[in-house]
């Protein structure tokens, strides 16, 4: 396709010319460290989230091997706790004391792996939006 | 890319991207400012994809017409011939040209065929970099200069 001469022309006569060029880098310079600032800030956020999870991680092997050592340790025949006033209901928790730890680790492994993976999630989440 | 690196290339191309959209905005400097400004933040956070081939100028072009676009789009309101003359006889428009007439008649023109008919005659792209730009066919850019030179014939009287 050939240029029509008189719009190229009118064009041409009418290219701009900035003198405040130097504003405008300055602006955009202002823009960018502050998208460095909150670059840095969401970086910082994900290691501190990993950080949090490799602990809770931690704890929780720990803890959770404790307590299965100690209920292994433990007797079959003999209750893993006692309360030293004996009423029915109490009675009734120190004969399943078993069954009621094996449900409380259960529970403490449930809630765990789901924030695990809520974690995961959110760090997941939070790089789309640095890359975005 | 790097921060610096960014920079430096904004600095070389800054005066033609701000050319580009000053005409697409129809000589309102500020609102084509803000757009630029717009534009290259998106690139910055892009730039660690972008590839050097030598075409950053078409790669921040491509950005900024897309963020025109949306501008456009968010706007969603058509502004009579009017209207243009109240804008750019007002603060808003740069007084520094004397070509008004041009920014007028560009204001009639859709966004697309003002786009084609900017890079075309203002940037010196060809129909193929424009189509590369504007994310549309080698046919659909030639019909929008087409119509766009015709429009802005009749409105200049050319």
């Amino acid at each position: 396709m050939t240029k029509d001469k008189a719009l190229e022309e009118l064009f041409l006569a009418q290219k701009p010319h900035f003198s405040d060029n130097a504003d405008f880098m300055a602006s955009l310079t202002k823009r960018l460290d502050a998208i460095e600032y909150l670059k840095q800030h969401q970086e910082a956020t994900i290691r501190h989230y990993k950080m949090m999870m490799v602990i809770a991680f931690m704890v929780g092997i720990v803890s959770g091997a404790i307590a299965i050592a100690y209920v292994l340790s433990v007797p079959a025949d003999v209750p893993l706790f006692t309360f030293k006033v004996q009423t029915g209901i109490l009675l009734w928790l120190t004969e399943n004391s078993r069954l009621i730890a094996a449900t409380g680790l259960s529970l403490l492994m449930t809630i765990g792996i789901i924030s695990i993976i809520s974690n995961i999630q959110d760090i997941l989440r939070m790089r789309v939006c640095l890359k975005a | 890319m790097t921060r610096e690196v960014f920079i430096v290339q904004v600095e070389r191309e800054q005066e033609a991207l701000r050319g580009f959209l000053l005409a697409l905005c129809c000589g309102r400097k500020d609102d084509a400012d803000d757009l630029a400004q717009d534009a290259l933040v998106k690139a910055y956070l892009s730039s660690a994809g972008y590839q050097d081939k030598g075409k950053f100028r078409s790669w921040l072009f491509k950005i900024a017409y897309n963020t025109f676009l949306n501008h456009k789009a968010s706007l969603r309101c058509v502004e009579s011939i009017d209207e243009a003359k109240t804008l750019i006889s007002s603060t808003n428009a740069d007084s520094e040209f004397e070509h008004q007439d041009l920014y007028l008649a560009l204001r009639t023109l859709p966004p697309k065929e003002r786009s084609a008919i900017t890079l075309f005659y203002l940037n010196g792209y060809n129909i193929k970099e424009i189509a590369a730009i504007t994310d549309t066919s080698e046919d659909a850019v030639k019909k929008q200069l087409s119509r766009g030179r015709d429009k802005l014939r009749e409105k200049l009287k050319l």
